[in-house]
């Protein structure tokens, strides 16, 4: 591995992983890509800094690797859990609540996101506006205690929080599903709050002690 | 009647439209438990956008069996990773503007019978749900739909040469319609009806 912190992408296979680990725009923030049927077979990411799994993984193959995981991060490394993944089901501490899919709250002109900023001055956003990590929700997570929530529902509950409580490495869980969405050409939002979120990434590994 | 799999695609939200009496008798696979079925057994394959199309390709010589034998291959998505030698990367329309985004039917088909294009294009006024590029066509295959942008063929049909049809969708799931309140919820119980008649033996063939 180079000094540079190395990020290792899970790719799912389906044409939005592809189509988003693949985009010249992002693909120059990860430094490899490795394929979620092969993660308990090939453990060589466990060598990398950051795990980041793209959203909506097949929860099955993610158990598969549940120690891994737990390894990885007592090794003070990063995972990223983007949404729909079932991460409650991998990842520590992550306590997911389904809630109806608000598929359709913008079409109402002036309606309230339900979103809140959870820490405003938090590094993430000088990359990103709340207004990228904006659209429809699947559900909330309960920030652990001592964990820092990004993104709150005004309903209550954390979209997006950073972890550092846990475990003694970094867990950044969201329900959002970005990589989907982007990848699927669909969502501008989802492009931005990418845009945003893997530069902040990257400097956030550079930064640790 | 040889039995219609359908592969279990990522993620855990199952399909609502497998819950309807229409899509009874439908058998189930993970992606991942394909190497090790023979696929000439089924009559149709449902694949979902969602799938993992890695493990999918890499099951290219089955499925190409399963063609060879008469098999009627129902796909859904982008395709990322091209299955059989006539098939290529997705195609995106160049932007979301609302003038590339609208549907057009160029060929009458028993799956989209009574559904109204303006169904399609839009989803609670919105446009893009349906079908935002295409799936580049093989030669002899029937267009469906096309998109407005670059009259991008979206839905096709193809009578392979060496057996087997394909019908293919180039966008998110045809079943994701099923509840719909638009003439649009008639697609998923309209291709079941479609696909039955085609693993039939007996029954009278459609055209396609």
């Amino acid at each position: 591995m180079s000094s540079m912190p190395c990020i290792v992408a899970v790719d799912g296979g389906a044409y939005f992983h592809r189509a988003t680990l693949a985009d010249a725009r992002f693909a120059p923030y990860f430094d490899d890509v490795m394929y979620a049927p092969e993660l308990a077979a090939k453990l060589d990411w466990m060598e990398a800094d950051c795990l980041f799994v793209t959203s909506r993984q097949d929860p099955a193959l993610m158990q598969a690797v549940r120690q891994p995981i737990a390894d990885f991060l007592a090794a003070g490394k990063t995972v990223v859990a983007m949404g729909e993944s079932q991460a409650e089901t991998w990842l520590p501490g992550v306590a997911w609540h389904t809630s109806e899919v608000n598929f359709w709250w913008w079409l109402t002109p002036g309606a309230d996101s339900g979103l809140r900023v959870g820490t405003s001055e938090h590094d993430l956003f000088k990359h990103l506006t709340l207004a990228d990590t904006t659209w429809h929700q699947h559900g909330y997570l309960d920030a652990p205690p001592g964990a820092t929530s990004l993104v709150n529902r005004a309903a209550g509950g954390s979209i997006l929080y950073e972890d550092r409580a846990t475990t003694p490495g970094r867990i950044v869980a969201t329900t959002l599903d970005p990589c989907y969405h982007h990848g699927s050409n669909f969502m501008p939002a989802t492009t931005r709050f990418l845009t945003g979120f893997l530069p902040w990434l990257r400097g956030s590994l550079a930064n640790k002690d | 009647m040889k039995a219609i799999l359908y592969v279990r695609p990522l993620g855990h939200e199952p399909a609502s439209f497998l819950d309807r009496p229409y899509a009874q008798g439908i058998v189930q696979q993970r992606v991942y438990d394909l190497p090790g079925l023979d696929l000439t057994r089924y009559g149709a394959i449902l694949v979902s956008a969602h799938t993992d199309q890695r493990a999918f390709a890499a099951c290219s010589k089955q499925i190409t069996a399963f063609l060879d034998a008469g098999g009627l291959l129902v796909f859904n998505g982008h395709i990322a990773y091209p299955f059989l030698p006539e098939l290529a990367l997705f195609v995106p329309v160049p932007g979301f503007s609302l003038n590339l985004l609208q549907i057009r039917r160029t060929a009458e088909h028993p799956v989209f019978d009574g559904v109204d294009p303006h169904d399609l294009t839009f989803r609670r006024g919105v446009a893009g749900f349906y079908g935002r590029g295409h799936n580049p066509l093989p030669q002899g295959a029937l267009v469906l739909h096309r998109l407005s942008g670059n009259d991008a063929p979206l839905d096709w049909v193809w009578q392979r040469p060496a057996g087997g049809t394909v019908f293919m969708h180039g966008g998110n799931n045809l079943w994701m319609y099923a509840d719909d309140p638009s003439s649009a919820a008639r697609i998923a119980p309209q291709l079941m009806a479609w696909v039955t008649a085609q693993v039939e033996p007996h029954a009278e063939k459609e055209p396609a």
